[in-house]
């Protein structure tokens, strides 16, 4: 009998099942085929009943992979850390390095791979990306799924989908002047020549000026005389950046597309420019040039259109919140020049207030208007008149456009929210000094502010007050560290995933009022205490990063948590836009696709762990 | 040598007997045989955990013995309570007639099987994997009837190792739960999905041995802590 073969190092290619399911689970995914082979074969599989208890030093540490079932990890006291299923992976060993108290309990009967220690630990040393991700495991997750970029965007659509199919065309020996007439008749710039089939060439308004006209040729000549022989083409599967850098490189203006070898479009300079009326930039541009109020509604209604089409193409959710922020900027700005249009000069100089998210630059659809206006301390009293009627004016037109009434009235219409430069000076120590549940409320609203319009040296004047009156105040600070710790992300609807395959009723998630405001309103209290005077959340964390008043890793993790939850929430509302639904803030996490669960997961746990610095540095034994 | 398990033994000794006067070629396989016989240092009383387990699924080209051939199989090795995926071994087997009908159930195709190893190769790899360790089966008696006949024909014996089979244990425990078995209960993968253990993505001889593999940790797992070899077979 033959001698036996030396076992193979790679996993039997028989079994690129469990390599395949590896691929699809993070990090693995991080892994060259190759590589998920060698680890795959490394991996061993157990099998253990609800209830069973794994502690960091069972079976000497290891990677643990969840293959089906489902656990929890809890820390001292039994405190619930995480809960997780299918494709998840946990190494307890280095978990308790940070939580020595740690283990994990099956909430269901589990299938699990085990990858041994010794050689997980070697993966670490050899990839660096496998390593990241479970170098602070949770955080370094998220890190991944905010730094992807999908593939952007408009002018990576096809030219076929832009180009002019109904085709004009002459034969070769048509005169000059039946070719000028068919094109005035057609509207168009420009014509193919044809023989048969067979592309011969292209004459443009320019050709019949400078070749014909210009040169006094006799107009009953062939076109073929004039036209520009063999021009280039391109395929109607090349991208319409292709088809713009082609244009500028050869300075075109008209180009025959080519479909497996026969015409079958023309594109041309003014398409393409067609192509970006779909441009935020574009769009902005547009909206200033309105005059009705009917006329913005108009360009308003197109947003859900818009959203749709700029998340399909890439953009990116912290992206969008600009953009989205800058329309109803614009939308605001063009409402107050229709107003002083009207109402004359504005008596004194004044600056039009965005608070919260428009205040942040982090506007999505379904916004309501929180405004205010900043009067400068010269107004007198018969001035007044004047700046509730522009309040009115705009708040009216805002809520037209869809915009609508802030329902807390945190609006430019009330007196409270419309006061000079002293009154609110005056406001912000009274809220300050006595930070009762309401102050807190308006105050983590009104401190979020941005000049929209107006003189906005009236603003930074105001911010500085405020940063100055609250920044040193602890008693202040520890009332708003509790409003932060009064809303814990919704860790408990892991539940829900857990039993999700038993039937049981499952409810909507509110990924703004569970997820971004406890962010934002950590992010805002550290910006307070340290005098940052940016707003935008992404820009507060970077200013506090750099101020060294939160690590650089803890400034990302919020970061990239902040941007994992955007990003979901924008495509959820892209997905009830397309289902014929109102876009909303609520989405079913049994919906989501399983990664992007995951990444929500490991957010949340970032909110949490967030959340408990601000409780530790601003309510120290409370 | 163990002690346990005298029908084996007593059954070996007999062959053992009758090898005398056969061709070398046959003498020289067999004691192959009995090496591996005698690497079986484990009693029925041990812990479950303490035993390596070899399981085992074969793909025939029929469900008779008597007519089909053996054309594939798959095997991997649980040892300390755990499935040791590097020990996975997956063979195709060069049949001696075509594949026939049976192809359009095991996607097997002649051209492949005719890249596959002889009978002879197959058993010596076998009894390689098989050294030391209780073999296992889900629905026992096809496959070892399969792997039984070539090992009689080049051993003079049949393979006489103690099997565990997932489908009897599983028959046990339903009926210990005077659960009724009704149409295909005790199907490979029904008896997977009552476990909750993942669905097979493909199937081959080794997909189905590492799911039976994974069915052999669930039913333990059900038995209690400190199962003993002989709460198996």
């Amino acid at each position: 009998m033959t001698e036996s073969p030396i076992p193979a190092p790679e996993l039997n290619p028989e079994l690129r099942s469990i390599r395949e399911f590896l691929g699809e689970c993070i990090p693995f995914d991080q892994l060259s085929p190759a590589e998920l082979d060698r680890v795959a074969a490394l991996m061993e599989i157990g099998y253990h009943r609800q209830g069973h208890v794994f502690q960091p030093h069972d079976d000497g540490g290891g990677l643990r992979i969840m293959r089906s079932g489902a656990a929890e990890l809890r820390a001292d006291n039994g405190r619930l850390m995480d809960r997780f299923g299918e494709g998840v992976s946990f190494n307890l060993l280095g978990l308790s390095q940070e939580e020595p108290d740690i283990s994990a309990t099956l909430i269901e009967d589990s299938l699990l791979y085990l990858l041994p220690e010794e050689e997980y630990q070697k993966i670490r040393q050899q990839h660096r990306d496998f390593d990241r991700f479970f170098r602070s495991q949770r955080s370094r997750r998220v890190r991944r799924a905010a730094r992807h970029e999908p593939s952007p965007n408009e002018m990576m659509r096809r030219v076929r989908d832009l180009m002019t199919k109904t085709l004009l065309t002459v034969s070769p020996e048509d005169s000059i002047q039946a070719t000028a007439r068919i094109m005035t008749e057609g509207r168009v710039s420009s014509v193919m020549v044809m023989a048969g089939d067979q592309l011969q060439g292209i004459v443009t308004d320019r050709d019949l000026r400078s070749r014909a006209v210009a040169e006094g040729l006799d107009l009953t000549l062939p076109v073929e005389q004039i036209m520009t022989r063999e021009p280039e083409v391109i395929e109607a599967d090349a991208t319409l950046f292709d088809a713009t850098l082609f244009m500028t490189q050869k300075g075109y203006h008209h180009i025959p597309v080519l479909d497996q070898g026969m015409v079958k479009g023309i594109i041309t300079a003014s398409d393409l420019m067609l192509a970006r009326q779909d441009d935020p930039v574009y769009l902005v541009q547009h909206i200033g040039r309105q005059n009705s109020v009917a006329e913005l509604k108009d360009i308003v209604s197109q947003m859900p259109n818009l959203l749709v089409q700029w998340v399909k193409s890439g953009i990116k959710s912290s992206q969008v919140g600009h953009v989205l922020t800058a329309i109803s900027d614009a939308v605001t700005v063009r409402l107050i020049e229709l107003a002083e249009d009207e109402l004359g000069e504005p008596p004194v100089p004044y600056c039009w207030l965005g608070f919260g998210s428009q205040g942040r630059g982090e506007q999505l659809l379904g916004a309501d208007q929180d405004n205010g206006l900043l009067i400068d301390d010269a107004v007198s009293e018969q001035d007044a008149k004047w700046f509730e009627t522009l309040a009115h004016r705009v708040s009216d037109g805002l809520n037209t456009c869809g915009y609508v009434y802030c329902p807390g009235k945190v609006m430019a219409t009330t007196d409270e929210w419309r006061q000079s430069l002293g009154g609110w000076k005056a406001t912000v120590d009274r809220w300050t000094r006595t930070p009762t549940a309401d102050a807190v409320m308006r105050v983590s609203i009104f401190f979020d502010l941005r000049a929209v319009y107006g003189d906005a040296s009236l603003c930074q004047k105001l911010q500085q007050h405020m940063l100055k009156q609250a920044g040193s105040n602890t008693i202040f600070l520890a009332a708003l560290a509790e409003n932060v710790l009064d809303t814990p992300p919704p860790l408990g609807i892991f539940r829900r995933f857990v039993v999700e395959h038993n039937g049981e009723h499952r409810d909507e998630l509110n990924l703004k009022k569970r997820a971004v405001i406890p962010i934002v309103d950590i992010v805002r209290i550290h910006a307070l205490a340290n005098g940052v005077t940016a707003v935008n959340t992404h820009d507060r964390l970077a200013a506090l990063a750099k101020l060294k008043a939160l690590s650089i890793n803890d400034s990302r993790n919020l970061q990239d948590a902040l941007e994992v939850i955007m990003q979901t929430r924008v495509e959820g509302q892209v997905q009830h836009l397309l289902t014929g639904r109102k876009p909303s803030n609520y989405l079913n996490p049994d919906e989501l696709p399983k990664l992007v669960r995951k990444q929500l997961r490991d957010a949340f746990g970032i909110v949490v762990d967030a959340q408990q610095a601000v409780k530790l540095r601003y309510r120290p034994g409370l | 040598m163990s002690w346990s398990f005298p029908c084996l033994r007593l059954q070996r000794q007999l062959y053992a007997l009758r090898l005398r006067g056969q061709s070398a070629d046959r003498q020289a396989a067999f004691t192959e045989l009995q090496r591996c016989w005698q690497q079986m240092q484990f009693r029925t009383g041990d812990c479950w955990r303490d035993v390596e387990f070899l399981v085992v699924d074969t793909e025939t080209s029929s469900l008779d013995a008597g007519d089909g051939e053996l054309l594939s199989a798959g095997w991997v090795v649980v040892r300390g309570g755990r499935i040791i995926l590097s020990t996975a071994e997956h063979w195709l087997v060069k049949p001696r007639n075509g594949v026939g009908h049976s192809a359009t159930i095991h996607s097997l195709r002649d051209c492949e099987l005719s890249e596959g190893i002889e009978e002879q190769e197959l058993m010596s790899h076998f009894l390689t994997a098989a050294s030391g360790r209780v073999l296992v089966f889900h629905h026992a008696p096809l496959d070892l009837a399969f792997l039984n006949r070539i090992s009689r024909r080049l051993c003079g014996a049949p393979l006489l190792m103690p099997v565990v089979d997932t489908l009897q244990v599983e028959r046990r425990s339903l009926a210990r739960r005077h659960q009724p078995v009704v149409n295909n209960m005790l199907r490979l993968a029904s008896c997977c999905a009552r476990y909750n253990l993942p669905p097979a993505r493909a199937h081959n001889a080794l997909t189905d041995a590492l799911a039976t593999a994974e069915l052999l940790l669930a039913q333990v797992s059900y038995k209690g802590k400190n199962v003993r070899l002989k709460a198996l077979i």
